[in-house]
């Protein structure tokens, strides 16, 4: 290498020469690599590094837009654990978490199913993607639809079929509404997370399956001890993923309740309260504050996650 | 462990056909009820759509109406000429059409189909279709305006993303230099902060600062570098040889050529994978678009959605007609290009 370099230079008797030259080379290669990282490193000094000290510095703050932010010390923080909308807010994305075993076992339930051989399976494979790839924008209004009163989908059946008298208060009660848009994020999450699963079942070995049958596992228990341990990273990561979602779930509540967050503030969420005092109150640095918290529940979050599911499939 | 593989045989061989014929049925009702879990909404909100009146699908104690039969069909103004008396809901495009505006061609179809159907046993259950509400929710909302925002942001992004992260992950991926994996990580690390934490800062310099409110490159530029696409793009760079890039450099082609000429068109799977991922993303934003846009001109499709529940109060009908406009092209899109979509959704976040 170091003679390749002082052939192609010209001929130096001196050995500092080569050095010379080796050192003004790997230079060139310093600016040139950091030449090719600048613009993408210029967006996430401005977009990212910059705002990521701002969040912290300005939760310290009384921020409106206009005057410039005062240092308020941890009076935001203090003021955040006497706020009861942000522990409603707080309780309300745990709830929320609920979406995460119910999408894990639904989606495992249908990777399954279209795992097999049969004819027809890549027409429903492509239905069942299908909400994926439709804005959440689009499937919260869709969902108004169908849980409309008296009229919607599902209240206009039931009641001309006799099965209810009152319409179901789907999105029109404190109790019900938060649950109503969990229903809608697991609707939309199947056929993605599902996909996630099909590719982690292609590749558990088939015979792996057949020594469990010829042990005489029913078809159940070849699921539950062939199946989940052989695509436990999968699970894992859909764990993580999809908690991590739920915690930042924001459009289908403001789709779903017109931004008001629910009746009653019923399915305010934190990211929904970050939002609110963010950006309706342009309460800047009180948000801010509730964003570091943010920040720091989703990465507990994520780790605990992961540590739960590893531990927990361990046990065999 | 014989007589286990005996007793499997045995109980395999009882009724081979039968079970078989069973299972897949089995298999096909779920199939069926999961399709049907996922089709029911959207063919509701397109039944919703071409209603020519908001009487109600179902009704106590009368058929449903779910099944449409042509009524009036057309296109733009006028509509008053073929509309039966009292059947349909005025209009508000009616007087334009008084005035001596332009009349658009509408044909009430009913009329004519009704006398045949009308003793079909499943003539209870139809409806006349009618394609005035989308007709309705073309001219009054910009909907093509959004589609065509949506469309340059989309495309804007993707570029810059791509660009910058093609870029970025050359040297990440195939040289070695001071710092290289410090960067690496720098950025990597970047994907463990929800941008919810950077969401008020940058809001605060977009306002301030750069004067991103209202205006289309603001919903561009704050997405102008994608740690996960370095991330992604890196791994494809990767996989190519490096003797591919010694010899070019024996050559003398400098960096940029050989990263132009020679690799990119060598990661573009990976390039394909993360245009997918990052315009997909895009197009379906809702926050920062909801924060940056006041004028109505500049909406993208998700905001523009959003408020057409506002402008059209009570008509659901319309609302309805809106949200197939927005929702079945990419459908349409994504059944074309299936498989990258996949790829690209489901496949990127996997790594």
């Amino acid at each position: 290498m170091a003679s390749l370099e002082a052939a192609e230079k010209p001929k130096r008797s001196s050995n500092a020469g080569i050095e010379e030259g080796k050192r003004r080379r790997r230079r060139m290669r310093l600016i040139t690599a950091y030449g090719f990282i600048a613009p993408a490193m210029f967006f996430f000094v401005v977009f990212l590094f910059i705002p990521l000290i701002a969040a912290v510095y300005l939760s310290f703050t009384s921020y409106d837009l206009v005057t410039a932010p005062e240092w308020v010390g941890l009076d935001n923080y203090q003021n955040l654990f006497q706020d009861p909308l942000f522990w409603r807010g707080l309780r309300n994305s745990f709830i929320y978490l609920i979406v995460t075993p119910i999408l894990i076992v639904l989606s495992i339930g249908l990777a399954i199913v279209v795992n097999r051989k049969l004819m027809g399976i890549p027409i429903f494979r492509t239905i069942y993607y299908i909400p994926a790839v439709t804005s959440v924008v689009a499937v919260g209004m869709i969902f108004e639809f169908v849980f409309a009163e008296p009229s919607g989908l599902i209240n206009g059946l039931l009641l001309s079929l006799g099965l209810i008298e009152r319409p179901i208060n789907f999105l029109t009660h404190p109790d019900s509404t938060l649950i109503s848009i969990m229903l809608v994020t697991i609707w939309r999450g199947i056929g993605f997370y599902m996909v996630i699963f099909l590719a982690a079942l292609q590749a558990v070995p088939e015979e792996l399956y057949e020594a469990a049958a010829i042990d005489g596992a029913n078809r159940f228990q070849r699921h539950l001890y062939v199946t989940v341990p052989g695509i436990r990273p999968a699970i894992i990561f859909v764990a993580v993923i999809s908690s991590i979602s739920a915690l930042k779930v924001f459009e289908e509540i403001w789709v779903m309740t017109d931004g008001s967050g629910g009746l009653l503030d019923s399915a305010l969420t934190l990211m929904f309260y970050l939002y609110r005092q963010g950006f309706i109150n342009l309460e800047l640095g009180y948000a801010s504050a509730i964003a570091v918290v943010f920040t720091i529940v989703t990465l507990i979050f994520s780790i605990a996650n992961l540590r739960f599911l590893e531990r927990g499939t361990d046990v065999r | 462990m014989s007589a286990s593989i005996a007793n499997y045989r045995s109980r395999s061989r009882l009724s081979d056909r039968l079970r078989r014929w069973l299972g897949k049925t089995g298999w096909y009702l779920i199939l069926i009820l999961f399709a049907l879990l996922t089709a029911v909404p959207f063919l509701w909100t397109g039944l919703m759509s071409i209603r020519p009146n908001s009487a109600n699908v179902f009704r106590p104690n009368q058929p449903p109406e779910i099944l449409p039969y042509p009524g009036l069909i057309g296109w733009g103004a006028g509509q008053t000429t073929a509309r039966r008396e009292g059947e349909y809901t005025i209009l508000p495009w009616d007087s334009a059409a008084q005035e001596g505006a332009e009349v658009g061609w509408w044909v009430d179809y009913g009329v004519l189909l009704e006398p045949q159907i009308e003793n079909s046993p499943l003539f209870p259950y139809m409806f006349p279709a009618t394609t005035a509400n989308y007709y309705r929710v073309w001219t009054d909302v910009s909907l093509p305006r959004y589609f065509l925002n949506s469309f340059v942001v989309a495309l804007a992004v993707v570029v810059l993303q791509l660009l910058t992260s093609s870029l970025a992950a050359y040297p990440l991926a195939k040289m070695r230099f001071k710092g290289r994996d410090v960067i690496f990580y720098l950025i990597l690390s970047t994907l463990i902060f929800p941008e919810q934490l950077t969401l008020i800062p940058t809001f605060i310099m977009a306002v301030n600062l750069f004067g991103f409110t209202d205006t289309l490159h603001g919903l561009v530029i704050p997405f102008g570098a994608n740690a996960f696409g370095i991330f992604l793009l890196r791994q494809t760079y990767q996989s190519i040889p490096d003797e591919l890039i010694e010899a070019a450099r024996i050559d003398g082609a400098g960096e940029l050529r050989i990263w132009w000429q020679i690799l990119v068109p060598l990661i573009r799977p990976g390039l394909a994978t993360l245009a997918i991922f990052s315009f997909v993303g895009s197009w379906n934003s809702f926050l920062w678009p909801l924060l940056m846009l006041r004028q109505e001109e500049l909406f993208t499709l998700p905001i523009g959605l959003a408020f057409l529940e506002g402008a059209f109060t009570g008509n659901l009908r319309t609302v309805a007609a809106g949200v197939m406009v927005a929702t079945v092209p990419i459908i349409i899109v994504f059944l074309i290009f299936q498989r990258q979509f996949i790829r690209g959704l489901s496949g990127a976040v996997k790594g």
